[in-house]
């Protein structure tokens, strides 16, 4: 614990993520308190305040309907981290569990299995997300199934090859030798090993997940107004370039904010974890 | 059997089981879904009678396994069937806009090696140093927003703000290009119209730099890491206690090692580049699969669903291929079986 | 590397000196619509088809210049006999193919819309057939009174028959596929711009045929570059950069403020159309009239008028005042425009025998008309104030024609822009609001109401002006009565433009037409030189 908390004090770059990570994640949780128009959020109208560049008390500037993007980011930032964490929360176990299942067990169980998840490997991830996007109605719920249909086989391949190198270690062989049954070995002697690269990556990929569904959005495929969301604020803003730059620049840069907060965040785990790429 | 030989069997085979299930999963997908396609494609003029006959005509009314029967049968025929959108054949509408998009990734993957791995190499040399922590911002930031967002920022910067890029298309239209290769550079080249051809590249610029920001910062990490890893081995510090000069290090001993890890990576970005190039294309009105691919998507043509997307996992399962083959070339030692995927 | 970059540095720096060299003598007018650009006649249904239609195809008769009314074209002379109506052809019309215009040309054109069925063949169906008389005579057999008819000519592109028939597609029967695959390709038409290439999705090439009937102006663009799908970003930036022209109607209104701003030209189209908030009658809670009229009552117009305006005097839209847009038979005069009343509002709610807690109205949206999500949100908005809920759905225009054919599945509120095909009010109202036209994009208010139809019909099969005029009235008040819709604006479309342009159909009312496209008549079109 004290050497964790030395890595990130140490290094800037650590700090920087956990800095960045609170707030966003403080944002996105107080925004109630924090945002100066919390009612901004929902289909509000003001056309008297349309269109105006960042001015007190707009630090953003407002939408075409008169809206204050500050607020809206804040909201934005909530729906997105809920996506994240509810999207990694299904494709983590599902992901993971296959992967130990195929790596320690073999034989005609890893072929059918590993195949399958190169079928979902071989899509580009993008793509397949926007092919099962386009086909469902557009909703948050639709929009976590589409990104979590593309992601659980990351986890397949990464515990996969873990649990291979793994099960050929002294204390699986033990394991067996006393006759430990195969869940056992599978949920109590290799999984524990294999944790420290799964947080890793789910740190780094909560980032990534945010960064995926922001694209979908940005295609006309996420949640859909008066929602706010980061994504569809860009596509919607870019028409208005280069005249209406806050439209667009203030939520493309929230974006970078969260992902690369949770990047920083990843990379110091890892190094606290001890964890190899 | 030469083992290159060998290994090039083996993963086509395996390459073609999974295009199968590619086929299987994204056809599934696009029939199960609520909406009439048929209704869609006639418009909203159309009466009842036509629809009906349009759904027989695509086999709307067959259990799905059929479908899937007819739809294998024109596959094998080099028939991915008629774009209820464009009323033209996939394959035609795919062979039209994919060379553009294809062109674009190319570039961008050209720029990932040029600049990702020359990025690796310093920060990796110069580790600890300012260099190396600019580098590394660098490249978090390249992977930390999606390419739309680069695509915007650059656009404003570059072509609004600072007007020296163009904003959007391939080419100006007072250059008309025989089409030989569909890559515009190339084309202009072989015409042997130079004026062209920095007309071509001009306009790529902006959008394939967007599109490569992310892989070039993941190109730059993995070198370096892998160059770091290769510089604790105790050869090099024999290397260094025999006199050769450092530059000669890092290339020679340091850098070729980790290059074998580098390409891995750029095949498995080339499968983001193909996503992410449906993004670019769109900031910067790029007209290659992404307008197309978005268009039939938002209109349920099955068809042409579902060929863009078998059409985009070929390509990324043959960029593997390559990858893979040109590793076994670089280092014959490299176990072929190793490598899974 | 260093000599690589080096020489690519001097290529690019030669390509930017070469795009902004001086344009060559021939002028280019470049401009640009939403894809798809379907150039068969008998498909043809969009403003981007239109504009192409009518350049590269002429018609029997055109809407007269600057006034209400339709002339003769390709025809010298026409008659009415009866329900029917016999028109002569002028005699000296080539294709652009070289071959001559005879009556076969029009048997087919009609026979060929008719047979495909698509597109905007619905206008004809109180045509039973029509038969030629001579070579440079044909009659048109009407099975009932249409006085519509000869507004309706104007959709009916004359296709060169001998031409089409030398490149027949695959099909069945004798007429094989009716020249569809050649025609969705190539033009066959007598117009003053020919097909240079076409791509449905990028870009249609025209050029000038030096051999029109009419002739065409020396200052008349030479070639027309006619693009498909461009971003409202990359039109702003490339119209200020001098490298297009004039731009669609659907650039939203802040963009042609800033266009605006920089010196560009706004051209205008007014007339012929609204933009209609459609309520569906056929589910529950907007099938209870009072529900409608506290709806129609709450939309704040003021606010939706303030969204589309560009600059003081320019906007996308003028007040409304009823069902009929301002100008055509039955319509009220501009001053009556229509208001918010959130009093009135309130008490039909109280009437309506659905509560505001009970229900959650679906608003949507077009996905391709980016300005209706913020008539969603306004509208979801001013609803709220009543304490209704609503929920705000975008839907591709295609899912959208898709969904409208079932009432269950057709939105509770739908946003259309509708205007009248052939500049006849007729076809703006008829298919909006008869009974049987229900189900359609134009119609998912699903309405079915008695005098309503009657209205219509009187309007159609009366030929006196004021008969007209007296049919279109009493459905006006009947459609305020029972509010199938809110009628939120009535339309005008406005194009930026660069300088390199003069189109006096578009600036000059004394010059205009009545048909939505039509100003886009190129050979009317004045390169400026500049």
């Amino acid at each position: 614990m004290k050497r964790a908390a030395y890595i990130l004090v140490r290094n800037p770059l650590s700090l920087t993520g956990v800095i960045l990570i609170t707030l966003v994640v403080f944002g996105a949780l107080f925004a109630d308190f924090i945002a100066p128009f919390p009612e901004h959020r929902g289909a509000v109208v003001d056309f008297a305040n349309f269109n105006k560049p960042p001015e007190w008390p707009y630090l953003f500037g407002t939408d075409l309907v008169g809206r204050d993007l500050f607020s809206r980011i804040l909201y934005a930032y909530r729906i997105s981290l809920l996506l994240g964490v509810v999207v990694l929360a299904i494709a983590v176990p599902v992901g993971v569990t296959i992967g130990l299942v195929a790596g320690y067990i073999g034989g005609w169980t890893e072929y059918v299995l590993m195949r399958i998840t190169d079928v979902f490997l071989s899509i580009p991830p993008l793509v397949l997300a926007m092919s099962m996007m386009g086909l469902l109605e557009p909703t948050l719920t639709n929009g976590m199934l589409a990104v979590t249909a593309m992601w659980w086989p990351w986890y397949t391949r990464l515990v996969y090859n873990l649990t291979r190198s793994e099960k050929e270690e002294g204390y699986v062989l033990a394991a067996e030798v006393i006759g430990a049954s195969k869940p056992h070995i599978i949920f109590r002697e290799i999984l524990p090993n294999c944790v420290p690269s799964i947080v890793t990556k789910m740190t780094l990929d909560l980032g990534f997940v945010i960064l995926i569904a922001s694209s979908l959005s940005f295609l006309g495929l996420g949640v859909q107004p008066p929602t706010p969301d980061l994504g569809s604020m860009v596509a919607d803003g870019a028409k208005y370039l280069p005249d209406s730059w806050w439209l667009t620049v203030f939520p493309g840069l929230a974006i970078l904010v969260a992902v690369f907060g949770f990047n920083l965040l990843g990379d110091a785990l890892r190094d606290i974890l001890g964890v190899d790429q | 059997m030469p083992p290159v030989v060998r290994l090039l069997a083996k993963r086509l085979g395996t390459s073609l089981i999974v295009l199968v299930g590619v086929s299987m999963l994204i056809f599934t997908i696009a029939r199960v879904i609520p909406g009439d396609p048929a209704r869609i494609a006639l418009g909203p003029n159309a009466t009842a009678e036509q629809v009906e006959a349009l759904r027989e005509r695509l086999h709307l009314d067959e259990a799905l396994p059929i479908q899937y029967g007819y739809f294998l049968r024109d596959l094998s025929r080099g028939d991915l069937g008629i774009s209820l959108y464009t009323n033209r054949p996939v394959t035609a509408d795919i062979a039209q806009f994919l060379p553009a998009t294809l062109e674009l990734i190319v570039v961008a993957g050209l720029m990932m090696i040029l600049i990702g791995l020359p990025l690796g190499v310093i920060a990796a040399r110069y580790r600890g140093s300012w260099a190396d922590h600019a580098v590394r911002i660098f490249t978090l930031l390249g992977v930390s927003a999606p390419s739309f967002v680069w695509a915007v920022i650059l656009m404003l910067i570059f072509a609004f703000y600072l007007p020296l890029f163009p904003i959007a298309g391939r080419i100006a239209d007072s250059y008309a290009i025989a089409s030989v290769t569909g890559f515009l550079t190339i084309d202009t080249l072989i015409a042997g119209n130079l004026a062209a051809f920095g007309n071509a590249a001009w306009h790529i610029v902006l959008p394939a730099f967007a599109l490569s920001l992310s892989g070039i910062g993941q190109a730059a990490r993995l070198t370096r890491s892998n160059m770091v890893e290769t510089y604790d081995k105790p050869f090099i510090e024999m290397a260094r206690s025999y006199g050769f000069p450092e530059r000669r290090i890092a290339r020679r001993f340091a850098f070729r090692p980790s290059l074998i890890p580098s390409l891995t990576i750029i095949g498995l970005d080339f499968a983001a580049m193909l996503g992410n190039a449906f993004l670019v294309e769109a900031v910067f009105a790029w007209p290659g699969l992404s307008r197309y691919g978005v268009a039939v998507i938002l209109r349920k043509d099955l068809n042409a669903i579902v060929g863009t997307v078998l059409i985009i996992s070929a390509m990324f399962l043959l960029v593997n291929i390559i990858v893979d083959l040109l590793i076994a070339f670089i280092n014959p030692r490299i176990r072929y079986s190793q490598r899974a995927s | 590397m260093n000599r690589i970059s080096k020489s690519l540095a001097a290529a690019l720096l030669a390509a930017t000196t070469l795009a902004t060299a001086p344009a060559l003598a021939e002028t280019v007018l470049r401009l640009d619509e939403v894809p798809v650009g379907e150039l068969d006649p008998g498909k043809a249904t969009d403003y981007a088809d239109s504009i192409l239609m009518f350049n590269i195809y002429d018609t029997l008769v055109i809407p007269a210049q600057g006034g209400p009314g339709y002339v003769p074209h390709l025809a010298e002379s026409f008659e009415a006999d009866g329900n029917d109506f016999v028109f002569k052809l002028r005699q000296d019309v080539k294709f652009q193919s070289g071959n001559p215009l005879t009556a076969d040309d029009v048997v087919f054109s009609f026979e060929r819309m008719k047979a495909l069925g698509q597109g905007l063949s619905f206008l004809f169906k109180n045509v039973d057939g029509i038969e030629k008389v001579d070579d440079a005579t044909v009659r048109f057999k009407l099975s009932q009174p249409y006085s519509p008819f000869v507004a309706s000519l104007v959709r009916l592109p004359i296709v060169d028959k001998k031409l089409v028939m030398d490149n027949l597609g695959e099909g069945d029967g004798e007429m094989k596929d009716w020249g569809q695959a050649f025609l969705s390709a190539n033009g066959a038409g007598t117009g003053a711009y020919k097909v240079v290439s076409h791509n449905p999705q990028e870009e249609t090439v025209m050029a000038k045929n030096a051999d029109y009937f009419l002739g065409v102006a020396e200052v008349a663009p030479d070639t027309v570059r006619f693009r498909y799908g461009l971003e409202a970003a990359t039109v702003r930036t490339l119209i200020a950069q001098g490298e297009h022209d004039i731009s669609s109607q659907w650039l939203p209104p802040e963009v042609l403020k800033s266009l605006a701003a920089d010196g560009a030209q706004m051209l205008k189209e007014t007339g012929g159309g609204a933009f209609y908030i459609k309520m569906n009658t056929a589910k529950p809670p907007l099938d209870d009239v009072n529900c409608r009229l506290a709806l129609a009552s709450a939309y704040d117009y003021a606010s939706g008028l303030k969204m589309v305006a560009v600059t003081d005097d320019v906007a996308q839209g003028s007040p409304s005042t009823g069902g009929v847009p301002v100008g055509m038979y039955g319509a009220k005069p501009a001053s009556d425009a229509m208001n918010r009343d959130l009093e009135k509002a309130k008490e039909h709610l109280a009437a309506c025998k659905y509560k505001p807690e009970d229900f959650n109205l679906e608003i949507s949206w077009i996905g391709e008309v980016p300005i209706e999500e913020r008539f969603a949100l306004l509208m979801q908005a001013n609803f709220a104030e009543l304490g209704i809920k609503s929920e705000i759905r975008k839907l591709p225009w295609a899912l959208f024609t898709e969904q409208v054919t079932k009432p269950e599945n057709t939105p509770n509120i739908s946003q259309i822009f509708a205007n009248a095909v052939t500049g006849d009010p007729d076809t703006l109202l008829y298919p909006m609001y008869h009974s049987s036209a229900a189900g359609t994009w134009q119609s998912p208010e699903y309405l079915k109401d008695e005098a309503v139809d009657a209205a219509l019909e009187k309007g159609r099969a009366e030929t006196s002006d004021e008969g007209r005029q007296a049919a279109y009235t009493a459905l006006n008040d009947r459609l305020m009565e029972i509010a199938p819709s809110i009628y939120a604006y009535d339309r005008q479309s406005i194009f930026a433009a660069s300088n390199r342009v003069k189109v006096p159909a578009l600036s000059d009312p004394a010059k205009a037409f009545g048909l939505d496209g039509f100003g886009f008549t190129f050979r009317l079109m004045e390169m400026t030189g500049e």
